[in-house]
This record gives C-alpha cells, structure tokens and sequence, in this order.
C-alpha cells in the first residue's frame, strides 16, 4: 500500500470528470428578502435534488426579523414550493431544511457579528465543512460595507472563502471604484463573485457555443459581412414596486451598464484561448476597452405614459407608487454603438432596452450585408429581407436564421424565411434557472460566469460619460406610451442611418 | 417535460421505403395545428433498436422517457424471420409537442420496422435509407446479439455506437468475448456498466487502500459482478483478484475484503436516464474496453 500511495490512482481513468464541490456553510444576509425566496432557496432545491450539492453542507439565513431555525426552515418550504421549478418533494425538502440555520442580527453591532462567525463555526464542527464560507450578499448596497467589513476582520486561515455580491455594483464609476476597493481590502479579486445573473442564463452562454463551437459562424462575424448588430432587451413590466430603486437607477444602471453591455462584450468578443475565467473575461473587457462614448445623438432616452400592455391600461411611470410627478427618470434607452478595433470598425451596434415595451424579449440580431449582386428582377426579390442571425436569450429561447428561398411555382418569387433552432424542440428537459449555476459556479470556485473588477469599472465608465451628457438637456417626458416599442426618436436613430429596428 | 398534444400514426403492410418516406411527410403536413406554421421536425440522431418481441414493451417504455432529452428518429427492428413471409410492416408515429413557453409545435418521429423472413437478414439496407443526414446514428441491440450473423455485422457497419444491457444475457462472463471483437469497428456501451458508474468513484476513493484488496464481493446482477472485476484487474493490473457474487436485480452492496464500500447517495437513475446518458457519449471508451476484456478473460 505504501508504493501505492506515492502512484497515481488508476482507478479515476475514464471517470467522468464531474464537478464536486468541497463541504462549504453558505450565509446568505438578507434571508427574509424576495431574492432568498424566489431565487436563492429553490436554486439550492433543485442543485440537491439533482445531487449536485455536495454531502456536508449548511445554510445560514441572517436578517434582522425575529425568527428561529424552525419558522425560518417553515417560511424557506413554503418559499420552495411556490417558487421552485421542480415538482416538491418531501424527502429533498427534508434533507436541505435539516442543513438549515436561522440568526436573527441587523449585523451593525460587534455582538451580532459575533454571534454568527460563532454560530457558523458550531454549525461547522457539527457538520464538518472545513472552514469553507460562502457569503451572500442579498441585502441593499449600503449593507455591504459593515458586513463586508465585519466578515473581513474576522476571517480565519482555514478553508476557502467567496463572497457573492448582487448588482446594483455601484451608481457610477467613483461608487464601484470606492466598493471595489472596499472589497478587495478584505477579499481576493478571486475570492469575489459579482453577479450578473444573465450570465448564467444558458442562452447567454449558448452565444459562446454558436460562436466558438460552429465554424462557419466565426469567418464571417466581422465588419466584412455583418452590417450591423441590434440587441433588444425589453421589458413588458412596470417597475413592480420598485420606485425608490429606479428612481435613481434608471434604465440605463438597471440593464444598459450590465445585462446590456454583458451581451455586447459576448457577441463582440474575439475568441478566448480557453475557457478559464480569466481568458473569457480579458477578451470581455477588451470590447468595452474598445467602445468610444456615443454621441448626444447616438443615444435615446424616454420614459413612458399610460398604454396599454395585453389590453390592460397601465398607469405612466410618473403615476407608479412613489415616482415623482415630474420624475426625469428614463425608463427606455436606445444607443448606437461602435466596437472600435479591427473585427468591429464602423460596425453599429444598436442596443435598446426599456420597461412597459410591448413584450418582454431579449434578443441579438445579427444582421448581415445583402448579398452583393443579386441577379433576379427586382420584383422576384421584393419580399427578400436581409440574413439575420437572430439570438432569442428569452422567450423562446434558441437561434433563428432568416433566409431567402424561392416561392413555390413556375415564377421566380424570392421570400424571407426562417429555419429555427429552439431549445425547447432540442433539448426538452427544462433549463436550469440561472442562479443555480451561479451558485454551483461559486462553490466551485469559477469565476467565469462573473464579472471581473475591471470590467465592472469600465462599464461604468461609458455609462458616466452618456449620463453626464443628459445633464445638458431635459427631454419632454412622456415620449412614449406603456405597450409600444418606445420613442419615434429612437426608430429614428436607425433610419438616420438607412436601417430600422427589426421587425417583431 | 411537455405533454404530447397529438399523436398521428399511420400503419401498412408489405410496404416500401418510399411508402415509409410519404407517408412520414403527410403525418407531418396533417399534425400542423390549424393556423398555426410548420411544426419543428428536430432531431440530434437516429435510434436504432434491435428489438425481438419479447424486449418490446420495455423498448417501448424504454423510448417514451428517453424522448424528452433525445429528440431522435427512432426506428425499432422487431425481426420476424420465421413468419413464412418476406416482407415489412411498418407502424409510424408522428409526435407533436408544444414544449412550454413556445409558439409553434415540434415533431418527433417513430418508425416501427417488423422484419419478417429474409427482410430481418438485411436490416441495414432497409435502415440506411431512412437515417437522418449528417446526425450520429445508435444502435440499441436488445437481448443477446447473435454474435457473428449477418444482421449484427450489417448493422454495426452504419451505426457509431452499439449499446447493450449485458444484463440481459446469460452464461456470463463468456459473451463478453465476442462483445470485445467488436470493440475495433464500433464505440460500444453497456447500460450494466453504466449502471455501476454511480459506484466507481466511490471505490476509487478509497485508492491507495483498494490497491491491495484480494476479493470483491457484489450484491448485483451478474454483469456488474463481472463488469467491476474487470474494472479492478484492469485498472490495478492483478489478475489475482476474486469475485463474489450475491445475485440481486440491482447494485445493492460492494464489499471489499469483507469491508463494505461507501454506499452512493440518492436513487439510482431510472432505465431512460441511463440510455440516454450513453447517447451522450460518441467515442469509444477505453476503460470499459479494458474492464470487458479482463471480465472475459476471468
């Protein structure tokens, strides 16, 4: 047995290589939130349902609410048989409400902080978890810092630790600069997990599939073929609720500076040498290196009226509970943009985002040049729309190409048509909710799914150079009503330049 | 999962392929939905099964769960060499989904093939007509292949991967010879093998100990018996190392020496899981290779 220690086992050969992570206790602060409910605590459901926790673990819920491990476990079932994708199963619940632990601190004390790194610790010894932390940040930005701080100062040596931080990552450049910073005095750049939860979308990942998986995509996902990109990411929905949030954020932090700019850097993006973190998020932040400020003129804003959205009047953003009447809030923007390097020169990118369109659809559009020299009557071709390499992230979510073929009969009739790739046909179990894979990800220590400091910063850094050149004017708000595609202005960006918005 | 929103069938005796083909291409016109446009015809392969009648009701139930992650074109072979005819009957099923959250419908396909006289000796010239173009094409084989005859050596001639259930056969090991001549002209899996895949790395784990260990004592059929004392004397290079086995219809206990194995956690995975997690895989597989060999060879 001893010469067979020093060999390599043999017996792991042809294993297959599956992704087990370590014993870890996860705390998540801010447990008595939406997030826990809706998204956290059925994540976790449906990683042990499908075993893909590991066998020692625990959960620990912080918040302010009075509240022990029993009604805690009791509020986290019913949160998981509301909001969980799977069917409820007593035997799954039972197991994960047994790893389960509630402690009720508003944290802002040095007896709170305390009391958990020792109630953690307990639960620890008691389960066997090697001194593995996950920290969930589920709790407002202006929490960060003491429990940030707190975590910090009262770190030990053993096992690994990951801090998992929800967006909004900051109002503007100066404020991420200023968190990052208070991060990394406590936490490796490696040991912070920012999240973007459409990264884990695994639509948003199939664009790394279709581009690098697929040669005959890549020669021609460049300015030689492609005319122009459009990414919509729209909305049907208010701000439910949300008032004090939006009020300051707006369209462009709450989607334009990550959803938005996430699947720009991942449409535009020049093929990584692998797949690590690191190789994925240095071609990202190369992109974002790479986009000049628009313009006044190159950017869109508005802010929508009473409509109707599937024939229900809805009331206008300056009428939802607790917006200002006279809000100057945006809750549409559209841009042009332009990737400045050699894959991307003079190619516009068309983004659009905003709340109460007429449907909720995200979806990338590549659009290609018309073919050069078509040699049919102009009105066999009438019909014929230009190739179109649609993305659909959601609903629906797969890839389309619109091609043109001939119409049927003795003449030469020439149509757009579109031959469909929908996950749903493929593949017909149901898709992974984003937030499990970003919290197997996090347990297992791959950070690819994340964004980097860097990126994050130059985000924010286009972001502020579009905000500060609203400060100049102040656009007539409303401009467009709840269940429409946003303000003619914005149609107008494109047929400045010869171009419309794709048709829906 | 989605729930099928119609079933169109078509059935004929004594027909020809391009009775097979016309008939397919109306069962898809007719599933379109009023109104709606063209259903999604999707397929990632063609599966083929191998399936002499008394497999069939398994097959069946078999294909019915395996349908959710593998959209496919199935085409079962029920040979019928002995029904004094010569001729086949074909059965088509044209499944129509509206997965959830979509617009438009998706169409899976199912042709059932019954071979009867000389018709089950030539399967491959009736199935190389009706694979899907460019897609992988798997072989199920239920029960034990008549090893050396001609529909097996036709039909492993098309196809990328054999799958077998080695449990499914009897007098093991000694099949598993002739299992192995195969393995140079076809990626081959073997849901018994598969079936053991939950236990391997728990086993593995307890390397360097297992290093040493002189018996391995399975309650499980006969084929994970075998198949794990392959596994070990090819991977540690012993042929020293002892089998016993406590017939059981599944892995229920490993023990080594007298000492038994980590037990791994959860259910084991129903039998479509296990098929379809070996379409998955499209390359041969060394390990199993060598793990068939040295069970042969035991």
């Amino acid at each position: 047995m001893a010469a067979a220690a020093e060999q390599e086992n043999p017996l792991l050969e042809g294993l297959l290589p599956r992704r087990t992570p370590d014993p870890f206790a996860m705390v998540i602060f801010g447990a008595s939130g939406d997030l826990t409910h809706k998204k956290l605590m059925p994540a976790l459901y449906a990683l042990l349902m499908r075993r893909l926790l590991p066998e020692r673990f625990a959960i620990v819920g912080v918040a302010r609410s009075e509240a022990d491990d029993e009604s805690f476990r009791a509020d986290m079932e019913q949160a998981v048989r509301r909001y969980a994708r799977d069917e409820f199963r007593q035997d799954v619940w039972d197991e994960l409400a047994a790893s389960l632990h509630y402690l009720p601190t508003d944290f802002a004390d040095d007896a709170g902080e305390d009391r958990l790194v020792e109630r953690v610790q307990q639960i620890d010894e008691e389960n066997g978890l090697c001194g593995n932390r996950v920290y969930y940040l589920a709790v407002p930005p202006v929490a960060y810092p003491t429990i940030v701080e707190a975590l910090g100062s009262r770190r030990t040596h053993t096992g690994w630790a990951r801090l998992i931080v929800e967006k909004p990552f900051g109002h503007d450049l100066e404020s991420a600069k200023a968190l990052n910073a208070m991060l990394l005095e406590h936490f490796d750049e490696n040991e912070i997990f920012r999240i973007d939860h459409y990264l884990g979308k695994e639509t948003v990942q199939n664009m790394l599939a279709l581009r690098f998986a697929n040669g005959i995509f890549e020669p021609i996902w460049n300015r030689q073929f492609i005319d122009h990109v459009q990414i919509t990411v729209a909305e049907s929905i208010g701000i439910e609720g949300r008032a004090g949030y939006y009020e300051s954020a707006g369209a462009i932090r709450d989607i334009f500076q990550n959803h938005l700019l996430q699947l720009l850097a991942l449409t535009a993006m020049e093929p990584p040498i692998d797949f690590s973190a690191e190789s994925v998020r240095n071609e990202k932040v190369k992109v974002l290196k790479s986009m000049h400020t628009p313009g006044p003129k190159s950017v869109v804003r508005g802010q929508y009226g009473r409509g109707f959205v599937e024939g229900e009047q809805v009331p206008a953003y300056r009428e939802e509970q607790g917006v200002a009447p006279d809000s100057m809030t945006e809750t549409y923007v559209a841009a042009k943009l332009y990737v400045d390097n050699w894959r991307w020169a003079d190619t516009p990118f068309y983004v659009r985002m905003g709340k109460r369109l007429a449907r909720r659809e995200t979806t990338i559009a590549i659009q290609f040049k018309r073919a050069p020299h078509p040699p049919f009557e102009e009105v066999a071709a009438e019909g014929l729309r230009p190739n179109v390499l649609l993305v659909h992230v959601q609903p629906d979510e797969g890839v389309s190409l619109a091609i043109g073929a001939k119409v049927p009969g003795q003449g030469m009739t020439i149509r757009t048509v579109h031959m469909d790739f929908l996950y749903g046909g493929a593949f017909r179990t149901a898709m992974p909710e984003a937030y499990e894979r970003l919290i197997l990800d996090t347990v297992l220590g791959d950070g690819t799914l994340f964004t980097r400091a860097d990126e994050v910063e130059e985000q924010w850094l286009l972001v502020d150079a579009i905000v500060s050149a609203w400060q100049r004017d102040r656009p007539g708000f409303p401009n467009y009503a709840a269940g429409t595609w946003g303000p003619p202005s914005a149609d107008d960006l494109l047929h400045r330049d010869g171009r419309s918005w794709r048709r829906h | 999962m989605s729930a099928p929103v119609e079933l169109a069938t078509w059935s004929g005796e004594g027909v020809s392929i391009a009775d097979i083909d016309n008939a397919l291409a109306r069962l898809r016109a007719a599933s379109v939905t009023d109104g709606g446009g063209p259903n999604l015809r999707t397929s990632v392969m063609t599966h083929l099964a191998w399936v002499p009648d008394e497999w069939l009701d398994r097959a069946r139930a078999a294909l019915a769960g395996m349908a959710e992650q593998h959209p496919s074109r199935t085409i079962l072979l029920l040979p019928d060499p002995d029904s004094g005819k010569d001729r086949i009957d074909a059965t088509l099923e044209v499944e129509t989904y509206t997965p959830p959250g979509m617009d438009c419908a998706v169409s899976t396909e199912v042709i059932e093939l019954r071979l009867h006289g000389m018709r089950a000796k030539a399967p491959a010239s009736i199935v190389l007509p009706l694979l899907v173009s460019d897609l992988p094409v798997f072989l199920r084989w239920r029960g034990e292949p008549p090893w050396g005859a001609q529909e097996l050596d036709q039909l492993v001639g098309v196809v990328d991967r054999l799958i077998v259930d080695s449990t499914e056969w009897d007098d093991l090991p000694f099949p598993y010879r002739h299992l192995a001549e195969l393995f140079p002209r076809t990626a081959v899996s073997d849901i018994a093998w598969a079936r053991t895949s939950r236990w391997r790395p728990l086993l593995a784990s307890l390397w360097p100990g297992i290093a040493d260990v002189r018996t391995i004592r399975v309650r499980g059929t006969a084929a994970q018996a075998w198949l794990l004392l392959g596994w070990l004397r090819s991977r540690l290079g012993r042929d020293d190392i002892e089998l016993e086995h406590v017939e059981a219809e599944r892995l229920e206990g490993i023990d080594l020496d007298g000492v038994p194995a980590p037990f791994p956690p959860g259910d084991p995975p129903a039998p479509s899981d296990v098929l379809s997690d070996e379409l998955d895989r499209y390359s041969r597989d060394p390990v199993y290779e060598a793990a068939t060999i040295a069970a042969a060879s035991a």
